[in-house]
């Protein structure tokens, strides 16, 4: 009987443990459709506000809404894939570091009035490793639209951004080809300097 | 109309910037795999399973930049400059027009029919409505600018696109892209009208061109990696229509890293495999 009580209780502090769990994730119930349109959304509001903003005002805008949908320690590791082992903790802030600002800043500097884009969804689906594809597209008045599918996987409880295919060019596979050509012709530290140089000359142009 | 440009172009600089050329594929999966073993590494470090001519490459994109830098560039710009965007965009229109005819034959040769329907009909209507192509009738009626050319007919048949190759003036291309070239430019009816009109035209594919070039220099650590990747994945793209699932890569590569070396490298090499056949979707109109 006792031991009854006992497993009981165990059920229901486990039990408890796992839904206060759950609630200390944020939105656990957001699914990957929901983060993506979400960040869809976010930049859209940005990009509306583009021109009293600034670039300042879209980088602190938009620096909350990158880095909480996309997984960018995960980015920076894919990027420079086995590479990664070989750098230093420090080092690999560092550039984790860098990566977001530079997304950040990217996304300050492209995407920087409205002309009447929006973002469309498609479809959704999941891929064989667990992640899941959302594809969508952006519609611009008198252009073709954009191709836009986003790959995410879970991180925690909720999901995470890892890669964007604009029209069949990915972002990570882009990167990762130019930073390791970088990394292993002329070190980490061209690397970072290189990468600092890009968000210095988004701030300016 | 700068700002505009640059917008829209960190979407689909890809389709701009190679306007003329074919070819597809990735790499530096390679480079991920040559780590497995350390003594290998000084080794592997410049080998790209799909740019064993590097060096070539790279001197002749350099050349072609400084080409680019003191003559195409600067008439580019003054053309920028004294002409109105309404007559850019009819010269640009022109030119696409005169295309679809190359487009309607590579339709045909990759049997899609319906397409090669609708793209003769896009042909027709913008050769008349739109006088000889100065204006984009057709898309207005939803018969949008479709990207076919010869190089893709060649890899829908099965042709490997074979190494990346620059090529001095015309810039990056493949070896399947070089009969593609020869092809494309054979069916276009602009080879045929003499010099005067072939210079507007290459004017008109540097203009286009602007905002992706512009876009490179922006967001790239090395130019020639950017645009060689970039190239060979929007060659893909077009070539497999955007049908195939360029994502999944991603998965294959974050399997990589979590991995044992030994394991990876092996799987690094299927997940180029599997690269050279995936990618998606669709080109921006000129």
């Amino acid at each position: 009987m006792l031991l009854k009580i006992i497993k009981v209780s165990f059920f229901y502090i486990s039990l408890l443990i796992s839904t206060t769990h759950a609630f200390a994730q944020d939105d656990p119930t957001e699914t990957a459709k929901q983060v993506v349109e979400k960040f869809q959304a976010e930049l859209i509001a940005v990009m509306k506000n583009g021109k009293q903003l600034n670039y300042a005002g879209r980088y602190e805008k938009l620096h909350d809404p990158v880095s909480n949908s996309h997984d960018l320690t995960k980015i920076a590791r894919i990027i420079i894939g086995k590479e990664w082992e070989k750098l230093s903790e420090a080092q690999q802030q560092k550039l984790v570091d860098v990566i977001i600002r530079l997304s950040v800043s990217s996304y300050a500097h492209n995407f920087k009035d409205y002309t009447g884009e929006s973002f469309v969804f498609d479809s959704e689906e999941e891929t064989t490793r667990g992640g899941v594809v959302v594809h969508s597209h952006l519609n611009i008045p008198d252009s073709k639209p954009v191709k836009f599918d986003y790959m995410l996987k879970e991180k925690g409880n909720s999901w995470r951004i890892i890669n964007i295919i604009a029209n069949g060019v990915s972002d990570l596979a882009l990167k990762r080809s130019e930073y390791t050509s970088v990394l292993q012709h002329e070190g980490f530290d061209a690397l970072i300097s290189k990468i600092n140089e890009k968000i210095d000359n988004y701030s300016k142009l | 109309m700068l700002k505009r440009l640059n917008k829209r172009d960190y979407r689909d600089f890809s389709s701009k910037v190679f306007g003329v050329i074919p070819s597809l594929l990735l790499t530096s999966v390679i480079l991920l795999s040559g780590c497995a073993t350390t003594q290998a590494d000084e080794k592997n470090i410049t080998l790209n399973k799909d740019d064993p001519y590097e060096n070539f490459n790279r001197k002749m994109f350099t050349f072609n930049d400084n080409v680019d830098g003191y003559f195409a560039k600067p008439i580019s710009d003054g053309y920028k400059w004294a002409t109105p965007q309404l007559v850019q965009t009819g010269v640009s229109n022109f030119f696409n027009n005169l295309k679809n005819v190359n487009v309607v034959i590579n339709d045909a040769l990759q049997a899609k029919f319906s397409q090669s329907a609708k793209d003769t009909g896009r042909l027709a209507i913008n050769t008349t409505l739109g006088l000889a192509g100065l204006f984009d009738v057709a898309k207005h009626v939803g018969l949008e600018q479709n990207e076919e050319d010869f190089d893709q007919t060649l890899a829908v048949w099965g042709v490997p696109k074979g190494s990346f190759l620059v090529l001095p003036f015309i810039g990056p291309s493949t070896m399947r892209g070089l009969p593609g070239a020869a092809f494309d430019t054979a069916a276009n009816p602009a080879t045929y009208v003499g010099f005067p009109i072939m210079a507007v035209s290459a004017l008109n594919t540097r203009a286009n061109a602007e905002g992706s070039l512009q876009f490179i220099n922006e967001a790239s650590l090395d130019p020639y990696v950017f645009t060689r990747e970039s190239f060979l994945q929007w060659r893909n793209n077009l070539a497999t229509d955007g049908k195939s699932e360029a994502s999944y890569d991603v998965d294959e590569l974050d399997v990589d890293i979590s991995d044992s070396p030994k394991n990876s490298a092996n799987k690094a090499d299927s997940t180029t495999d599997a690269h050279k056949e995936t990618i998606s979707s669709t080109p921006i109109s000129k």
